[in-house]
């Protein structure tokens, strides 16, 4: 692999260009949270009463922090960089320069990491305003640096779809088959402990529910338990991931 | 002068196919290289191997001395790319399209902003520096990318085909700017399909055909050996072959018909043209040989796809 710091070369020409998309992104990234917290939080939480001792809200929030953070990262990694790689040719211009096409392909898992966390950190605050805060400040800036892996991580993940994609109805397949169903399979909106045992072994395999786990540790305060292997499954599926869409994208790139 | 690019045997295959199938070329520094030749000819696939960014399959490829391998970064550091699609970044502006190239060659701030005024004007893009990409004409785009080209301040330049799709005035402001960086003492390398582009602007060329190289030579003296001075176009029916041919029997001349026409490659073709006059055809034209002759006795007049 050919990476150095010019990695952060490419993340400045994704920030670049995204000078003339904040409002609108910022808009989506602040509807999307308040559209889950006030439907699924307040709505059907009203229905759901105290929900481990706590108003399903508190339930809710570490969830859909690590989700939030997974998709966004996850589309800016899938149609952010497809249009840059085939309409907008970027990727061409960029690897005529000492800028090799693994860090291009690194700058934007990058920034796909880095929209993940806007939209987390987003979710955060809105949270907040609704009642609902980390248990101590300190774990803010926990969750802040666990939302750049979950980031890093589901944006790798994408950017191998992406590497073999020809078009856009190809990234259906993977939003729809993959990302849409494990948001319900990991333990987002509800626990998983009345899941037939295979159900919870399915769930088991899947990244989101270690996350989402993992989250809401960070959050609450409580231990969760086995987070040693939930963290090395992660940092090992992310590695694999990102050294797997690395080798792909440079297949797809360098002719 | 000494030899900036150097290539022996170089091969590129993609599968079964082969793009460049063992070519050799010396390319000195300074001077304008073009590479000949119609779609799929290997033009494209040559520059590319020379420039970094498509792996050479086999044989031997230096720049400067340098391997050119696949992210080369010192040979890409040097080197300035005007490509033949336009691939500026329609997110930025001008004048930023040109800031994160320099970032890209590790370029500093202020150092930056002094070349990038530099080329603005240069390439006459002052008044535009902070227009959208898509509020620029095609003329003012191909100006942009041979603007971002030179941020490095490169030793060497490859234009692949950076003229398509303008009209005359835009391309012969493109061709005025080339030739200033020529004199200027950078290596040019350019590839083109337009005869009058490689007449206009390179010392020395290259036909490729078929991912081979047909013929090497000054444009000039090419169509001289190939072609000689004058082409006659004799627009007759097949017919009346035996005729002109009859008439013209006592001339060295090489002709050719194809489709309605009749062709004479001649050394010297006045008194000839008078002696084709006698017969009083319709439709006759005297012209000077130009590269495209050399170009189509080459590679034959079929379709190239």
């Amino acid at each position: 692999m050919s990476l150095s710091y010019r990695i952060a070369y490419v993340f400045l020409r994704n920030l670049y260009s995204y000078k003339r998309f904040v409002v609108p992104t910022f808009l989506v990234s602040l509807v999307e949270p308040l559209f889950y917290l006030i439907t699924f939080g307040v709505g059907m939480g009203a229905y759901m009463g105290a929900f481990g001792g706590q108003p399903y809200l508190h339930f809710l929030v570490p969830g859909v922090l690590a989700s939030a953070s997974m998709m966004s990262a996850s589309f800016e990694c899938l149609y952010g960089t497809f249009v840059k790689i085939v309409h907008e040719k970027v990727y061409d211009s960029l690897i005529t320069t000492p800028v090799s096409a693994d860090e291009a392909v690194a700058g934007d898992i990058a920034w796909g990491s880095f929209r993940g966390l806007i939209s987390g950190v987003l979710m955060m605050v809105v949270a907040v305003f609704m009642g609902v805060a980390p248990a101590a400040p300190w774990r803010a800036l926990a969750l802040v640096v666990f939302m750049i892996f979950i980031g890093l991580l589901f944006g790798s993940l994408a950017m191998i779809v992406t590497s073999i994609s020809p078009s856009f109805d190809f990234f259906s397949y993977y939003t729809e088959l993959i990302i849409t169903p494990m948001l319900f399979f990991s333990g987002v909106f509800f626990p998983l402990d009345h899941f037939p045992a295979w159900m919870k072994g399915l769930a088991e395999a899947l990244p989101l529910t270690h996350a989402v786990v993992l989250s809401r540790a960070l959050f609450t305060g409580q231990p969760a338990p086995g987070w040693g292997w939930r963290i090395a499954y992660l940092a090992v599926l992310a590695a694999a991931a990102f050294a797997v869409s690395i080798r792909m994208m440079r297949k797809r790139l360098i002719k | 002068m000494g030899t900036l690019v150097t290539a022996s045997a170089l091969t590129k295959t993609y599968g079964d196919f082969t793009a460049v199938a063992g070519i050799d070329f010396e390319i000195r520094e300074g001077e304008c290289f073009g590479f000949l030749g119609p779609n799929g000819a290997g033009k494209t696939t040559t520059v590319r191997m020379i420039h970094c960014v498509s792996p050479v399959t086999s044989g031997v490829l230096t720049v400067a001395g340098l391997p050119a391998r696949i992210d080369n970064r010192d040979v890409k550091g040097m080197t300035g790319v005007i490509p033949q699609e336009i691939d500026l970044d329609v997110d930025l502006t001008v004048e930023e399209n040109l800031v994160i190239f320099a970032r890209f060659f590790d370029i500093g701030r202020r150092e930056a902003k002094a070349r990038i005024a530099e080329l603005l004007r240069f390439a006459e893009l002052e008044a535009k520096a902070r227009s959208k990409i898509s509020e620029l004409s095609t003329g003012m785009k191909r100006r942009l990318l041979i603007a971002r080209a030179l941020i490095n301040r490169p030793r060497l330049i490859v234009a692949d085909e950076p003229t398509t799709g303008l009209d005359p005035q835009a391309r012969h402001l493109i061709w005025q700017r080339l030739r200033q960086l020529k004199n200027q003492g950078t290596t040019l390398i350019l590839t083109t399909q337009y005869m009058e582009e490689a007449q206009q602007l390179c010392d020395r060329l290259v036909i490729m055909h078929q991912g081979r190289i047909l013929k090497e030579g000054v444009p000039g003296r090419l169509v001289e050996d190939e072609i000689g001075r004058e082409v006659i176009e004799v627009r007759t029916p097949p017919e009346d072959d035996a005729r002109v041919l009859g008439q013209m029997a006592g001339f060295a001349c090489a002709h050719e018909r194809v489709g309605d026409t009749l062709y004479f490659y001649c050394r010297e073709g006045h008194g000839l043209r008078q002696k084709l006059l006698e017969l009083d055809l319709p439709n006759t034209l005297n012209r000077p040989a130009t590269l495209e002759d050399v170009f189509l006795k080459l590679t034959g007049r079929s379709l190239h796809e």
